[in-house]
This record gives structure tokens, sequence and C-alpha cells, in this order.
């Protein structure tokens, strides 16, 4: 059976059951719809629907690979894109795995050169060393180890968001997107109107990007005939706190590599990594910053910087900034996974289980051909590595990797 | 908070509602300007439009000795109508700068309750704070969205959102940084009251006093510069880092992400190369659609779509999308691509020139 026939009609199934659950955002009459079907590749943009049930009918009917909404509120959803009559968006954060360095993309990633056929592990190279061909297609895989990096910056983001810029948990909706990332969406009547430059500030602001530590407490001042450096204190609020934090975190687990890299002098890094104790006890009275004789300013600045970057949210910032953009919708499916972004309240974060919950399919068993997987897990339950071999698996499993391109359906 | 404004308030801030609606209790109306009475108002409307035009930088004069308050109060709109009359956007633009220039000095020395008084007329939700953070102890704490509305367009990084302390959705300020603020929001105000829609609902009699001023200062009044390079200039050698890294990514075929790409054409076309020579540079590159290409770049060059013609993004707004490879010593002193692309252009002609010389 063709394989893509097999998932469309899996996915049809899962919505003829299930469409009542799809979680509607608010103000459905002002927002733009988009889909990706699977006989096109195309997407299917500009469609408006006037309610819930509008949407879910079309939905149930049309079982889509992709279904998303727009973060913004329009006049006229359906009209071309300058003559919708823009209203407002939310504000919306994207935590992707994607943007996030980690290293376990090159146990699980895997590219392959479209010309050629070479394949290889991790990111795909600009060049393919085989032929020079610069295109391919890429597989990437929600890993524990990635989710988890994931889950580290949406919980640096959501601290950010609710001790320095106030929103509160009830105007926050948290999510997993249902592949290798978090999506975390302010909907509050204060930011509606927000333009793209005031939302640039906020992702500046959340990312670190653009931070100079002298306005956070990190200064040279005179005492006593001589100069000495103060900086913030970890129990200090906004980024004056974050950043001796994230100092400390630095300094607490720093090799002489990491504070080689930051560009200080041979000298200073033993100096440090000889009073390391000593600086990292020394946070209950004043700070370290006096230790280390010949680390002056422009050095703090250089580790209290690499802090600062500990703290911060890597979200991706195109996303927030698109006043237009699309969004996956809650409780639809994957179309590369076949698992739901599935909505949680953002107190939640800690214990949430995103392989567990975002699991759609649970009867039935499939027999596959697997050409290549990493080992997986889906709920309770672990699954590979699977290499060029025939196996039965439960469906939510075989649909993993049916949706991956990494097996096909056997008869 | 009900306090209400004193005279004195309103001459000192004549553009605050309470002033609009103190002139329509005197019963001021415009077609009575020109009656003997009225002279010393029309006069001082003029000079307020005049001060704006020949200061530099703009600053309309306060100085309650040479003025009384009732003319300094009244004057102000009919500034606004004389402004609004002349059509021009590089006047609008400096006498609202100028008229708030002035409230920005004279709200540096107002009391903490003045302040927070005439902010809240603008609907922000300020108040006091008295928060210390290390060695300094803030005056105010801003809503942020109110403090991002009016900030954001400020370039300095001092005025960075992530540079300020925030805290549970406010920013804390000291007073000149609230007043500054304020001059901003000030200056938004009055630009928005200059609306080319009431022009025919203006006397004749204003357009030909606003005529006399324009033949009087035609030295102060500008059109707005635009930026213009001719295409023969483009040259490579002029490019700020950013730009040349996406430049050679794309002539290598290397794949350039989307914000890098709109920045890259956009700067291309600024500075005056052709959509056909763009189309070009982005053959090799291995999700190369001449068709689709060649769309987006005439849509950017505004010769489809809504024909808006787009600049780069501002040096910020790359380091934000990381696009921004690190400054050189041009980068420090500018905030934009193209700015950098022209003082460049301008160093290394005027280097021929010497050279030639000899």
């Amino acid at each position: 059976m063709d394989t893509q026939a097999f998932i469309q009609e899996r996915f049809s199934e899962f919505y003829k059951g299930n469409a009542s659950g799809i979680e509607t955002p608010k103000s459905i009459e002002n927002r733009e719809f988009g889909f990706t079907l699977f006989k096109e590749k195309m997407m299917v943009r500009h469609k408006g629907f006037i309610n819930a049930e509008e949407l879910r009918d079309f939905i149930k009917k049309n079982a889509p690979s992709n279904a998303y909404y727009s973060a913004a509120y329009y006049s006229v959803p359906e009209a071309k894109m300058d003559e919708k009559g823009w209203l407002g968006s939310d504000l919306f954060f994207d935590i992707d795995a994607d943007h996030i360095p980690a290293k376990c993309n090159k146990i699980h990633d895997s590219w392959m050169c479209r010309k050629c056929g070479l394949r290889g592990r991790g990111s795909a190279p600009g060049k393919c060393p085989s032929c020079g061909n610069e295109s391919f297609d890429e597989r990437t895989w929600p890993c524990e180890i990635c989710l988890e990096a994931a889950r580290v910056e949406t919980m640096n983001l959501l601290d950010i968001l609710t001790s320095d810029l106030g929103f509160s948990f009830s105007d926050i909706r948290c999510s997993f997107s249902g592949h290798r990332g978090y999506h975390v969406q302010v909907e509050s009547e204060e930011i509606l109107k927000l333009d793209s430059i005031a939302r640039k500030e906020i992702v500046d602001y959340v990312t670190g990007t653009g931070i100079d530590v002298l306005f956070h407490g990190l200064e040279s001042i005179r005492r006593d005939g001589g100069k000495l450096i103060a900086g913030p204190g970890l129990h200090e609020r906004g980024w004056r706190g974050r950043a001796a934090r994230g100092t400390y975190e630095f300094l607490l687990a720093a090799t002489p590599e990491d504070l080689m890299r930051l560009g200080l002098k041979k000298s200073i890094v033993d100096e440090i990594i000889a009073n390391k104790d000593l600086m990292l006890e020394s946070w209950v009275f004043g700070g370290p910053w006096n230790i280390v004789r010949g680390l002056g300013l422009k050095g703090w600045s250089k580790i209290v910087q690499r802090g600062v970057s500990l703290q911060s949210a890597k979200i991706d910032t195109v996303v927030t900034v698109d006043i237009h953009r699309l969004i996956r919708l809650p409780n639809t499916l994957h179309g590369k996974t076949g698992l739901l972004k599935v909505s949680f309240p953002p107190n939640e974060i800690e214990q949430f289980d995103p392989l567990k919950r975002s699991v759609a399919f649970r009867n039935g068993d499939v027999k596959i051909y697997v050409e290549e997987a990493p080992k997986f897990r889906l709920g309770d339950d672990s699954f590979g590595p699977f290499k060029k071999q025939t196996v039965t698996l439960p469906l939510s499993a075989a649909l993993f990797l049916l949706c991956k391109d990494a097996a096909r359906v056997v008869d | 908070m009900a306090k209400t404004l004193t005279l004195e308030d309103m001459a000192k801030y004549p553009f605050m509602p309470e002033a609009a609606e103190e002139v329509r209790k005197l019963g001021f109306r415009i077609d009575g300007l020109f009656e003997a009475d009225y002279a010393p108002i029309l006069e001082r409307a003029e000079r307020r439009v005049i001060e704006a035009l020949t200061t530099s930088p703009p600053e309309v004069r306060y100085d309650p000795s040479l003025y009384k308050e009732d003319v300094e109060m009244l004057s102000f709109p009919v500034a606004v109508a004389l402004v609004t009359s002349l059509a021009n956007e590089y006047v609008k633009r400096r006498y609202a700068l100028a008229e708030a220039r002035r409230a920005y000095e004279l709200l540096k020395r107002e009391s903490e309750e003045k302040i927070v008084e005439i902010a809240r007329k603008f609907g922000w939700r300020i108040r006091f704070s008295g928060e210390k953070a290390g060695l300094i102890k803030f005056d105010f704490a801003l809503n942020f969205i109110d403090y991002l509305r009016n900030a954001a367009s400020f370039h300095d990084k001092d005025w960075k959102l992530i540079n300020k302390f925030v805290i549970n959705g406010e920013v804390h300020l000291s007073k000149q940084e609230v007043a500054r603020l304020l001059q901003e929001e000030i200056r938004r105000y009055i630009e928005g009251k200059i609306d080319p829609k009431i022009r025919s609902a203006l006397p004749e009699k204003i357009f030909e006093r606003a005529d006399k001023i324009k033949q009087a200062y035609s030295s102060s009044f500008k059109e707005l510069p635009t930026e213009d390079f001719s295409p023969s200039e483009a040259t490579e050698e002029a490019f700020p880092p950013c730009i040349m890294e996406l430049y050679r990514a794309a002539q290598s075929g290397r794949h350039v992400p989307h914000v890098g790409r709109f920045a890259l054409t956009s700067f291309l076309i600024n500075i005056g190369m052709s959509p056909d020579s763009i189309v070009g540079l982005f053959r090799r590159s291995s999700d190369f659609n001449e068709r689709m290409t060649r769309y987006q770049i005439e849509h950017i060059a505004g010769e489809r779509g809504s024909g808006t013609k787009y600049t780069p993004p501002k040096c910020d707004t790359l380091q934000t999308h990381g696009l921004c490879p690190g400054m050189d010593d041009i980068c420090r002193g500018i905030k934009h691509p193209l700015t950098y692309y022209r003082r460049k252009m301008r160093a290394m002609k005027a280097k021929r020139v010497k050279e030639s010389k000899g």
C-alpha cells in the first residue's frame, strides 16, 4: 500500500473521531487559517471560518497534513495580504531544538544528497563531499535530550515573561509543537497592537541581545584611593540578578578552555581556576569581583556576558517579530510525526512529558519496513534502533516513522 | 487624580486637551483671528513656526516675560493651523519636534507630581517608584508597553529595554528619562494634530500668512532627503560586513535565510543594482526558482504589490536576527547599512581625489 495514502487515511480517521477536540483560538472569525494537504504540495492559505464548527468540519473533511492559524487578527482574513486589515496580533514565541546547539544531533540527525544520494550524520554540510551538490534532504528527530534543552529555554522564557514583563500565567498558553519544540503564546489585550519594532525589543530582552552588562550593576568604583569592581547580586531582580546567576552558573562549570575562549589571558585563567571555590563561596558576601588580581572591568564584562547567554531564552527571533505569522493549531496532527500539538498550563512545564501527551493513536499494530531510525520513545515504550528491517509496531510508533519518511508500509 | 492644570501649565503645555478645552471656553474662533484684538496671538503663532524653522536643534522658546499666558496658549492651535496649511512634511516634523523639545526642557524642571499628572493625560500607566538597584534609586515606574511605544525608536543602547531595570511589567526610570519619553509622546501627538484633512476648513488668510513665512524663510524649507545612489557607483568594496557576508554566501550558492535575502536584496536595490543582476546573483542557490526570485525582488523594489520600495533593516534588527558578523570601525558610528555604504563611498572618493592630485 502507498505510504502517503496510509498516513492520510489514519489522519482522516483520527479527525473523524477527534475533531471536536481541536482547540480554536479566540476571535476565530478574525483569524486567517492555512493548511497543507496530502495531495498538493502548496499551502492553502487565506481561509476564514466563522465558528469552531465550520473549522472542525473543514478539517474532518480534508484531513490536512498540517493545520495553522494566524497569530494576527484581521477584519477580512480571507482577503489578500495587504487588504486583510490587520487588527492586532498575539505575542508568540517559538522554541525549536533547531535553534539550540545540542550535541545529540550528531547521533540522530541525518542528511542525504539529493543528487548523488550520499548520506551523513548531523546537520547537512554546505556542499556534498562527493558530488559538490548543495541541496539535501535532512531528517531531524525529536529526541529526549533536544526536547529537554528546549524545555530549559522555555522555562527561561516563562521566567522572563512573568517576573520581568509582568504577564500572569493566565495570559500565557504553552504547547508542545508535536515535533522538536515548544510554543509560548501571550494573549493579552495589552500586546495586541505592538508593532514589529516593539516586538523586536521584546525579542532582544528575552534573548539578551544588545545587553551591556555595565547597565546591570557591573562597574568600577573608587574606594580608598584604589579602584574596585562591583557587580550585581544573585538575588537581585530583572537582568541584574539573572546576569549574576548566569555568571555563577558559568564559573561553576567553567574549564580553562571555556575561559580561554572568552579571550582572557592565560595567567588570569589560571588564577580563576585556582581560586574557583573561593569565588563561588564569595557570592554570599558581595561577589567574586575583586578576588582575582588583574581581572578588571573588561574581563568581567566578558564573563558576565557569557552568564547572560546562559540565562537567556533561545527563541526563533523571526517568528516573534512577524506580526502575520501562521502557527500550528492546538490538538491537530503534525505532518512530520503524526503527533499532536498539545497545550498545557505554563506552571506544569516541569512535569510535562511531551512524548507521552502528544501521542494521538492508541490502537492497532502496523507492519512496516524501516530504512533507518534511532532509538526513540513514545508514551511509556521505547522502540528501535532499527536498520533495514521489517517490524510490527503500535500504530503511533509506526506512523511516527512513516511520517518521518524513515519507513514504508508492508502489505 | 482630579487635579486640573493651571493657566501657567496650559501656557507651558498648550497641546494638552485641557488647553484645547480652555480655548473653546474662551470662545476663540479661528475666523475671528484677523481682528485687531487678536494681533498678538497671530504674531506669536508665526514666531512659533519661525523659531522651529530657524533654531538648531529646533526648539520653540518659552519666555513668560515676553508673552502673556493666554497668548502663549491660544497661539499654539493657530501655529498648528499655519503648519497644516503649508503641507510640507519637513516643516511638519520640524515644528512638532521644536514644540516637543520645548516641553522636554520645561518638564525636566517640574515636580514629580506634575510629571505624573501630565503623563497620565496621555494614558501612561506610571507611578512613583523609589525602587533601588545597587546604588541607583529610581523616581518612576512606567508600564513597559507605554515605554516601548516611545523608546523603541531611540537608538542609543541605554534606551534598549534589555538595558533597563524591568520588574513586574514596569520599567524603572529617572525623572529626566521620563521627560525625554514624554517629549517623544508629545512630538507624535502634535504631528498627529497637523492633519492635511483639515486644510479645507482653514480660512484663506491663514494660507496667506503661511505663504509669507514660506517666502521669508525659503532657505529653511527643505524637502525630506532621499537616499539615492547612481547605479554605476555600486561597488562591493564599500559593502558593510553584514552585506558582504550575505553577498558572498549568495555568490557561492550557500543557503541564505529569508531575513538575510531580504536584507541583501533591499540593500542592493537601494544602491542601484538592477533586479536582473540581483536575480543573477541568486541563480547559484540550490533552491533557485527564477519566477519566485524575480517576483520577490520586484516586490522589494516596489515594482509590484503595494508599490513601496523597501529599505534594508537597521543594524540592531540585523543583530536581533543574528546577521551581524561583528562591527568594524565604520559600523561603530552608524545605525544603518546604507549609511555605512554612503560613508565608505565618500571616503573612497575623497581618497581617490587625493591620490589623483598627487
